[in-house]
């Protein structure tokens, strides 16, 4: 949801200082696993940071995630957290919606100080096919 | 001060070559003739040689003549290309992008084929055909194939076409040192765009456009020597820019590329168009390979593809993956704002929109900001053509080269 609104600080402040993100697929055509974004939370900070200067489409996404899989690691220290991902993307001009993409999202969150954090995600695309693209990670 | 409708039609006021009118974006009889006059005349990237490593691997290709095509490799690790329809009833032979077929059997009838094109079998040709027709009457349809410059598989359609290297030419000069190591595809996507597929390779032919790319205006355009850099024309469209160095440090969370490339001095960018929609982009660290596959007069499939040197350690590799992707992937910071570009040029540009004209007007010694990158281009368009770009439903006999001088060399 802090990404829906593009209250990138939130989002971060959800994120291990050790967190790792990135978007990956396969490519059945060149037949190879494919990584799309990586960074970590420095680099996501400074994604986030270079928004503004750059040309990027304002169409509003709607990230729809359904958890599918929680498993706690043995000390319960972290847990792995598989879940379904649907991104919807609505136009400025008039609010049609469109399926922009879908995937599964896998989560390692560190259960550690007190408060679940995000130690990595990876953005597991089965779309490939994303038109112009988008400046913002799902 | 703005203008009224006859002003806005009105012919710029620039020589014929230094301006285009927007039909040739837009009608569909132009996009016929230019699938027969120019993409079924040209030689086209179809894929990468590593993407065929083994004998039988195969991959399928739209070409942006029309035909669909298989691109496979022979027992005897050539690789030859095939019109992907079955010559029985005309259904599609390979439906997956990307397999392995030491036999192609049509799911229809069960008609054989192998990787030479041979038909092998016709399932119950004696009690249908007799002896009236047979596995010798129904080879597949070969497409001219070449692999070359850079490890990439080139088709022409035409029989009769000149060679790859004599359509090559000295094209490809800039490069010579850099594409001798063998390379590999890492990256891999398409992206389809309303927007014509000049357009695109318009935005590949000038740099006047780093204006729209906050990263590019940082890490190059404000950098020394960004204005020395010079277009080259060549024999059929083709075109290219000479190296500067980037300085990838001045964007925010950036930093100067470590890995290189095997003949590039660090931080360059060498840039080579090839006529009528590929594109290589050397840049620092990482090849890109756009192929433009126009579908109509305003839609258009771009492939993208990632290049690295074979020779990558694990570690290189890794750096020039997110090398490319920092820019170029699809989350980048500059491919979304290219495509975004023509996106915008294909809503502007639709029929009956009162779009009139492009300007290609910019003269600057030909060097990053002159527009003679386009101008080269549409002066091979307009010759292959038979049509003026700047007038292109006045039909007329053009001689080699009429429409604008060739660039310099």
């Amino acid at each position: 949801m802090a990404l829906d609104d593009k209250k990138f600080n939130d989002y971060l402040d959800l994120c291990d200082p050790a967190y790792h993100y990135a978007i990956t697929a396969y490519s059945p055509e060149i037949r190879k696993e494919m990584t799309w974004l990586e960074h970590d939370k420095a680099g996501m900070q400074g994604l986030f940071a270079n928004l503004p200067k750059h040309n990027s489409d304002h169409s509003p996404l709607s990230r729809h995630v359904t958890v599918y899989t929680v498993k706690p690691s043995d000390d319960g220290s972290e847990a792995h957290v598989i879940s379904a991902l649907q991104v919807f993307r609505t136009t400025l001009d008039g609010g049609t919606t469109e399926l922009f993409a879908v995937g599964k999202i896998h989560d390692r969150v560190t259960l550690a100080g007190g408060m679940p954090k995000l130690l990595s995600r990876n953005v597991r695309l089965e779309t490939r096919m994303l038109g112009f693209g988008y400046h913002i990670p799902f | 001060m703005s203008r009224n409708s006859a002003e806005w039609k009105e012919r710029p006021h620039f020589p014929n070559s230094h301006f285009v009118s927007t039909e040739i974006y837009t009608d569909e009889q132009i996009f016929k003739e230019e699938q027969e006059k120019i993409f079924n005349k040209c030689w086209i990237i179809a894929c990468h040689e590593s993407e065929l490593t083994g004998a039988y691997d195969y991959r399928t290709f739209h070409h942006p003549g029309g035909a669909p095509l298989i691109v496979i490799r022979g027992e005897d690790m050539k690789v030859r290309s095939f019109y992907n329809i079955c010559p029985h009833r005309g259904n599609t032979l390979l439906y997956d992008p990307v397999g392995n077929a030491k036999r192609i059997t049509c799911i229809f009838h069960a008609w054989s084929f192998n990787a030479k094109g041979d038909c092998i079998d016709i399932s119950r040709a004696k009690q249908g055909y007799q002896d009236r027709y047979g596995c010798e009457n129904a080879g597949l349809r070969e497409v001219k194939t070449e692999i070359g410059y850079g490890g990439f598989v080139w088709v022409n359609v035409d029989d009769d076409s000149s060679s790859l290297r004599d359509y090559v030419g000295d094209s490809m000069s800039l490069l010579d040192e850099n594409l001798s190591d063998p390379l590999e595809v890492f990256h891999y996507h398409k992206a389809v765009v309303n927007t014509n597929y000049k357009l695109w390779h318009d935005t590949n032919s000038e740099f006047y456009h780093d204006y729209m790319h906050y990263f590019n205006r940082i890490t190059g355009m404000i950098q020394p020597g960004y204005f020395d850099r010079k277009y080259t024309g060549y024999p059929n469209g083709h075109a290219s820019v000479g190296s500067m160095s980037i300085k990838y440090d001045a964007y925010e969370g950036g930093k100067q590329r470590g890995v290189g490339w095997p003949g590039l001095a660090p931080g360059g960018w060498v840039l080579v168009d090839m006529f009528p929609g590929m594109t290589y982009n050397l840049r620092t660290s990482v090849l890109r390979m756009d192929t433009a596959i126009p579908m109509g007069p305003n839609k258009l499939v771009i492939e993208f593809r990632g290049l690295a040197p074979k020779s990558d350690t694990p570690e290189q590799r890794a750096e020039r993956v997110r090398d490319h992707n920092q820019i170029w992937g699809p989350f980048g910071r500059n491919l979304h704002e290219d495509l975004l570009g023509v996106h915008g040029q294909g809503l502007a540009m639709r029929d009956r929109t009162d779009s009139k004209w492009v300007l290609h007007g910019r003269e600057e010694n030909m060097t990053i900001h002159d527009e003679g990158g386009m101008r080269h281009f549409y002066a091979e368009w307009s010759k292959r053509m038979g049509r003026m770009a700047y007038d292109p439903m006045a039909v007329v006999d053009l001689p080699s080269g009429a429409v604008a001088a060739p660039l310099a060399a």
